[in-house]
């Protein structure tokens, strides 16, 4: 080992800001977003760890997050600090040591989720409480600089979402498609807490859109938010999901395409004014939120370049659309277990099967309600030019309730039940984004109840969370399996890479800990 | 009689909740009644004292006034301990009625009403004054991003603290110091001399924040000199200094001091 690295010092300096400049540059030392980067690949340049060398990966700290029982964090690392997350919670740790230096647990929240991350600008982290408050910490000292409130949680908003940065707006997104609430992206200002734009996922009466509701009121429309944006800079557009239209599985009271629930709309990303949107699943009745991370890439498409958005969405289906207009280029299935419609036509448009709609009595469908794919993070690499998808293959039977819906009680027009003798079975799938051709794929047997994603590396690597709560590591060429690290808990996180030091590190958590990884030194 | 009457009814109310399985929305029928509070003192100090102090302040027991675990407990939550004791623990159930628990309930909640709920008389405005100002609490405290960092941050202190742990944190500072604030003293391998807070330590590592807010992840055994002045870095002569109006303008400041609104 180096001298210079055993020198007493391994950091003295004024903290640093982070900037939008750098968070747009994507990975580097540094993981500044819930996804790395504004495109949401999850792809790090950093190479250290290589599939050379990936055997001699060790753990190096393991930090268990006191009372936490499913940890969904992807942490943030910026400047020798790392940030994760619990319900209603952040930790600031020593990411050499996985030390806490701080933490922060917001008091009298009326509501218990799970959160997925904080986001980072300035001095300043931003969390989301699970009862719709945005507060703003310092993130050396962890001191509280304000707290606001987006949406009011006695309406039956709640929030898990790590917000997204960019310029100088925090965006934010609430749950609550289950429950019968309006859902909505809000942009907020990073420096003062007030709010500056607000785009509703659900048009009011009058507005476009609101005459596919079939007269249902809009405030219980549903479409909610749940998971952090993709954005593309030089477009200047953002790129939300929303989800599933309420009541989740009965539509015979909202007739119409239920704009824009199981959508992505594309917004300006200074005003909030949609210029575009794509449906996925137009009245939906099987619970598909299409909250799946966008991932924007810019790849050869029929043999020109196209700037795209990619996305495995919940329904079975993987679809390309041209993210500057819209355009639908493609969708086919990239699950096996797909049987609720006949593909898609030529603007994209489900082809839905007859006999496929929930009933009182139950039908079995394929996907099963939680999804082909749900908001597990994909990775994309350029290197490969490939998508690299948590897949899960199962059905469900589907059962519905004409009863009449009251919002925030629970009722969700019924829903799916697993059938004992078809167990679901996950696949990490490699897919070619210009075919939707699934290059390889690997099996994660195990009782199919792993939320984990991914994230790779120049390296030539995929790490990903399994069915079993290992952490694996495989090459992202060939699928082969080269690592793996039994966590000792489930997996409902996805993993990131950071370095310091001049050393690479993989960190992912599981249900109660942090656990960092990285290439074996002798001391 | 039919106050009586109703109380008990109340009870009956929240049993048959509890037994429908609905308790995380019930709450103690006898909630903010000051003489449920009076009955339960003298309950407390008969059951609960000889193990959980007089004031609550843990003896045997835990302490049921510090930390977050017990004001976090929620009412039925805290019945079910005095009615059913705690499993694992020395704590076993109290052969006491409903109504009774419930006093102690409520007796147990007003030990732990932080500072915000029974906010204290004074000149809010004045009490800034002396925060921002001539105090010099604002060099090392911060309130919503305003002020100093070496001090714990006092944005929601009025949530955090009882008013009476506010007052005695000005006038005897070095009696509680706070995780991650105590004040440390290091010489580095060139010679120089850095001073602040350690946020943690170990064996191995000490990672001290100085007052420019800069941390500083040093290896202890590759420090020359590593010392800790007693007791906390705040000055302990606050009760000299302040007159008594003072003071009490300052608790009136502090104890409306939250961050939600």
């Amino acid at each position: 080992m180096k001298p210079l690295i055993l020198m007493l010092l391994f950091l003295l300096r004024a903290m640093g800001q982070v900037t939008y400049e750098e968070i747009k540059k994507g990975p580097t030392e540094n993981w500044l977003t819930y996804a790395g980067d504004y495109a949401s690949q999850r792809y790090s340049p950093l190479e250290q760890i290589t599939t050379g060398n990936v055997k001699s990966v060790v753990p190096k700290w393991i930090y268990n997050f006191p009372n936490a029982r499913r940890l969904e964090s992807t942490p943030i690392v910026y400047d020798g600090i790392m940030y994760v997350t619990n319900t209603n919670e952040v930790h600031a740790l020593d990411a050499r040591t996985g030390r806490k230096l701080w933490g922060y647990l917001a008091e009298n929240v009326k509501r218990s989720r799970a959160n997925r991350g904080v986001a980072i600008l300035g001095d300043r982290i931003y969390l989301v409480t699970s009862d719709c408050h945005l507060v703003a910490l310092h993130r050396v000292t962890g001191a509280l600089i304000w707290d606001m409130e987006f949406a009011d949680t006695d309406e039956g908003y709640h929030s898990s979402v790590a917000p997204m940065v960019l310029k100088n707006q925090v965006m934010v997104g609430v749950g609550g498609g289950g429950s019968g609430q309006r859902g909505f992206v809000a942009s907020i200002d990073a420096s003062t807490g007030e709010e500056l734009w607000r785009t509703w996922t659900v048009p009011a009466e009058g507005e476009p859109g609101y005459d596919t509701w079939g007269g249902f009121p809009s405030k219980w429309g549903g479409a909610p938010t749940w998971t952090t944006g993709s954005f593309d800079p030089e477009l200047n557009l953002i790129y939300w999901p929303t989800g599933n239209p309420w009541p989740d599985f009965y539509g015979g009271r909202r007739l119409g395409d239920n704009l824009y629930s199981d959508s992505v709309l594309a917004l300006d990303a200074d005003t909030g004014e949609m210029k575009w949107y794509f449906q996925f699943t137009p009245h939906d009745v099987w619970d598909w939120d299409a909250n799946e991370t966008p991932v924007l890439v810019d790849m050869k498409f029929r043999g020109e370049m196209r700037k795209v958005m990619l996305q495995a969405n919940r329904n079975g289906f993987f679809y390309v659309l041209d993210r500057a207009t819209g355009e639908y280029l493609l969708g086919k299935p990239f699950v096996e277990k797909l049987d609720w419609a006949d593909g898609l036509d030529e603007k994209g448009r489900p082809i839905v099967r007859p006999n496929t709609t929930p009933t009182a009595a139950g039908v079995k469908v394929c996907p099963a309600v939680r999804g082909a794919s749900n908001w597990m993070s994909p990775s994309y690499v350029p290197e490969t030019g490939l998508i690299y998808i948590v897949t899960l293959e199962q059905c469900d039977i589907y059962y519905a309730s004409a009863k009449e819906p009251v919002p925030d009680s629970g009722f969700r027009g019924t829903g799916g039940a697993q059938i004992p003798a078809e167990p679901g079975e996950f696949y990490l799938r490699a897919i070619d984004p210009e075919t939707v051709d699934i290059k390889w794929e690997y099996p994660m047997p195990g009782p199919a109840i792993a939320w984990a994603g991914t994230v790779a590396t120049a390296g030539g690597l995929i790490f990903a969370g399994d069915d079993d709560g290992n952490l694996v590591a495989l090459d992202a060429k060939t699928g082969e399996d080269l690592w793996h690290f039994n966590m000792g808990h489930m997996i409902y996180a996805s993993p990131m890479t950071w370095a310091i030091d001049g050393k690479q590190y993989v960190t992912i958590a599981n249900a109660a800990d942090v656990v960092t990884f990285g290439l074996f030194e002798a001391e | 009689m039919p106050f009586a009457a109703a109380r008990f009814l109340l009870i009956a109310v929240f049993l048959l909740a509890v037994a429908e399985g609905q308790n995380r929305q019930v709450r103690n029928p006898l909630a903010n009644d000051p003489e449920a509070v009076v009955a339960g003192r003298g309950l407390f100090v008969e059951k609960c004292s000889p193990c959980h102090g007089p004031s609550g302040e843990g003896g045997h027991g835990p302490s049921l006034v510090e930390g977050r675990g017990i004001r976090r407990l929620s009412d039925p939550e805290l019945y079910s301990s005095v009615k059913n004791g705690v499993p694992g623990t020395d704590m076993s159930g109290f052969p006491l009625s409903d109504e009774q628990i419930w006093q102690i309930v409520a007796f147990s909640r007003s030990l732990i009403a932080p500072a915000a709920e029974q906010p204290a008389p004074g000149d809010i405005q004045a009490g800034g004054e002396i925060f921002w100002g001539r105090g010099g609490c604002s060099s090392c405290h911060s309130i919503r991003g305003q002020g100093g960092v070496i001090g714990p941050d006092l944005t929601d202190i009025a949530t955090l603290r009882r008013g009476d742990q506010l007052a005695t944190s000005i006038t005897k500072p070095s009696e509680a110091v706070a995780d991650g604030f105590r004040a440390v003293e290091v010489t580095l391998p060139g010679g120089k001399d850095v001073k602040g807070i350690a946020k943690f330590e170990n064996n191995y590592t000490l990672t001290l924040l100085d007052r420019e807010g800069r941390l500083h992840f040093l290896r202890k055994k590759e420090l020359q000199q590593i010392a800790y002045p007693a007791g906390s870095l705040m000055p302990a002569d606050y009760g000299d200094r302040l007159s008594e109006k003072e003071m009490q303008d300052l608790l009136a400041f502090l104890s409306r001091q939250t961050l939600r609104k």
